[in-house]
């Protein structure tokens, strides 16, 4: 079976005036479909821009990535945006749901968007995402009358809407308590054994860690260990 | 359209902070049809008085000129002298007055006799302008009757209609006698038939009128006349039909707005001062728009960071603020047009005592297909700069902030 992800010597250079900073160091990394993969590591240790740059959201100085089978690195803006609407999903720290729009629409929004309305498909798709995550009852509420955690459930419905081959979730949890928290854990990780989905999540929290099924640490822009099961 | 979904929602998400925006440019576009319809009001007011009350063109003998021929061999010289040998007058205006008669363009002809003479009582004598016409025509071209105060208009073969003013200075009353001495140097005795007031002081105390019968003899006139004055049905035609008339005539032909240069000097002046308004109005109210705009891509970095992580193109992010903008012109610029007629409306239903028009207002001046288009115009030209800036951000920027 080949590799959802496929990213060999990735490395990452920010210039600040004539400073010149290295944040990441010939970075491989390689998921499997179905993975559940941490992305770990200490404060500046690279993994946010390591998951902005398999997300698309980045261009790396150097390296490959190849993404369910198609070279990435070299794409326009625009191709990287089609790209990312039709093969990513991404589920953030901070929700960012549109206040005035409902669950349904906002989960419905990235497939509305190219399409120019949201059809009675996308409707049924997006209600039913949104009976998977536990919202059946919230389904018409407006996004400002959901809950944190609520809001976060929306965020991953939202998330699998088109179908992606790769889920990028950067600290999903990170703004929920430990309830909400575990609830959104266990979804994730409910979606991608039933639904062979794979995750990258980039935390600081070891106890999303320990969840996954492969930990990748960071130290210093470089891969410092990979810890399997 | 789901661009215009969004937009819709955006709106309608602060409905205060919208409805205020829309209120500005509401606001604005009110003050340019006020302007707009004030400005043309007193145009046309002060066009309607003058042209109500005088000749649209006038017909005069050509200038007679003096020149001196170059013989063959001589060299040529330049002489132009203006001849006062002879009298200058309208011998054939009867043919005249029958080729006007023909022309679809005119309302009404008036052959007149105009000359200077003075009222003459015991020791007092007063200048007065003379205009001789046909008593049949004698509201062709100024009104004359409706403005009799004292007597009537019936000129007769030895009447004489004079100004409250002049009547005044010399004591005078309907059915008096009066002497008028003509600039030919004839006198004649005259009955004052009516006292006429037109509120306009240099009329009152210098105009007086007598049937073209009356003052041939004291004109030394017997045949001609001295001017044709015309009205037209379109006043704003006296350009074009005085150039018609002057090529087809041979008489000197001016138009009225030739004969009050200043009115249009003060006309152009004041619709310039108006544009001005009209302009800064306008901007306003495009600023308004922008920096509303503006401060929504601001508030909204998070949402648009999202929307362009999972794929978003820029174009509908821009669409969506483009159609804010839109969404905002047209409905203010429609409120706004519909207020400017309410009060223009109002305005022009309020009465002086003398139940003239408080303000020279005219509600259907009001240019409002034109702020219409303008406004709207404008707004989606002010949304471009924000929709500009929200399609560029950056997605992991804004998701970050």
């Amino acid at each position: 079976m080949s590799a959802v992800l496929d990213a060999r010597g990735i490395g990452m250079t920010f210039r600040n005036g004539d400073e010149m900073t290295e944040v990441l160091k010939d970075v491989d990394l390689s998921l499997e479909p179905g993975e559940l993969a941490a992305l770990l590591g200490a404060s500046g240790s690279g993994k946010s821009t390591l998951l902005s740059i398999v997300g698309l959201l980045l261009k790396p100085t150097t390296g490959s990535i190849e993404i369910a089978g198609r070279r990435v690195e070299a794409l326009s803006d625009a191709e990287r945006a089609v790209f990312r609407n039709q093969r990513l999903g991404f589920i953030f720290q901070f929700h960012h749901l549109l206040p005035d729009f409902t669950a349904t629409e906002n989960v419905a929004f990235p497939a509305a968007a190219p399409a120019g309305g949201i059809s009675a498909a996308m409707r049924s798709r997006a209600r039913d995402l949104l009976a998977r995550v536990g919202l059946s009852d919230r389904m018409d509420f407006p996004a400002t009358r959901l809950s944190g955690g609520q809001k976060q459930r929306v965020a991953i419905a939202r998330a699998l809407m088109n179908k992606p081959e790769l889920i990028l979730a950067d600290e999903p949890t990170g703004s929920l308590d430990r309830v909400a928290a575990e609830q959104v854990l266990d979804l994730m990780r409910e979606v991608n054994l039933e639904d062979k989905a794979t995750f990258l999540i980039c935390t600081h929290d070891l106890n999303v860690a320990a969840r996954c099924t492969r930990r990748v640490t960071l130290k210093d822009g470089r891969v410092e260990q990979v810890v399997q099961g | 359209m789901f661009t215009f979904t969004v937009a819709r929602r955006y709106l309608f998400s602060n409905p205060g902070q919208t409805a205020l925006l829309i209120f500005g440019v509401a606001l604005g576009v009110t003050a340019f049809v006020f302007i707009t319809a004030l400005i043309q009001g007193l145009a046309i007011r002060l066009t309607d008085e003058l042209t109500a009350n005088s000749a649209h063109v006038s017909l005069e003998p050509a200038m007679r000129i003096a020149r001196v021929l170059p013989g063959e061999d001589a060299e040529t010289a330049s002489v132009a002298i203006v001849s006062t040998f002879q009298r200058p007058q309208i011998r054939p205006w009867r043919s005249t007055v029958a080729l006007l008669s023909t022309q679809p363009s005119v309302l009404a002809i008036s052959p007149q006799i105009s000359g200077s003479a003075f009222v003459v009582k015991g020791e007092t004598v007063a200048p007065v302008a003379v205009t001789a016409i046909e008593p049949s025509n004698l509201d062709a071209i100024s009104p004359i009757s409706p403005k009799i105060v004292s007597g009537d208009a019936n000129l007769g073969t030895d009447g004489i209609l004079i100004g409250a003013r002049l009547a005044e200075n010399l004591g005078l009353s309907a059915g008096q006698p009066v002497l008028l001495r003509t600039d030919r140097g004839i006198d004649r005795l005259l009955t004052i038939r009516g006292i006429f007031q037109t509120g306009v002081q240099a009329l009152d105390e210098r105009v007086a009128y007598l049937s073209i019968q009356t003052a041939r003899p004291l004109f030394r006139l017997p045949e001609g006349v001295t001017n044709i004055e015309v009205k037209l049905v379109d006043p704003g035609e006296a350009r074009t039909t005085a150039a018609f008339l002057q090529a087809a005539t041979g008489l000197r032909a001016t138009a009225w707005q030739d004969k009050n240069a200043y009115l249009e000097g003060a006309l152009v002046a004041q619709a310039q001062t108006g544009k001005l308004i009209q302009a800064f109005s306008l901007i306003s109210v495009l600023i308004g728009i922008a920096s509303a705009l503006s401060l929504s891509a601001n508030r909204r970095q998070g949402e648009i960071g999202i929307m362009r992580a999972f794929g978003v193109s820029r174009s509908f992010i821009a669409a969506v603020f483009v159609l804010q903008g839109l969404l905002i012109g047209v409905v203010g610029a429609s409120l706004g047009c519909f207020s400017g007629f309410v009060l223009c409306f109002w305005l022009a239903t309020l009465t002086k005592p003398d139940g003239t028009m408080a303000l020279p207002i005219a509600p259907e001046e009001g240019g409002y297909v034109a702020v219409f288009l303008l406004t709207t115009f404008g707004a989606v030209l002010a949304s471009v700069i924000p929709a500009r800036s929200a399609a560029r951000l950056d997605p992991l920027e804004a998701i970050q902030q």
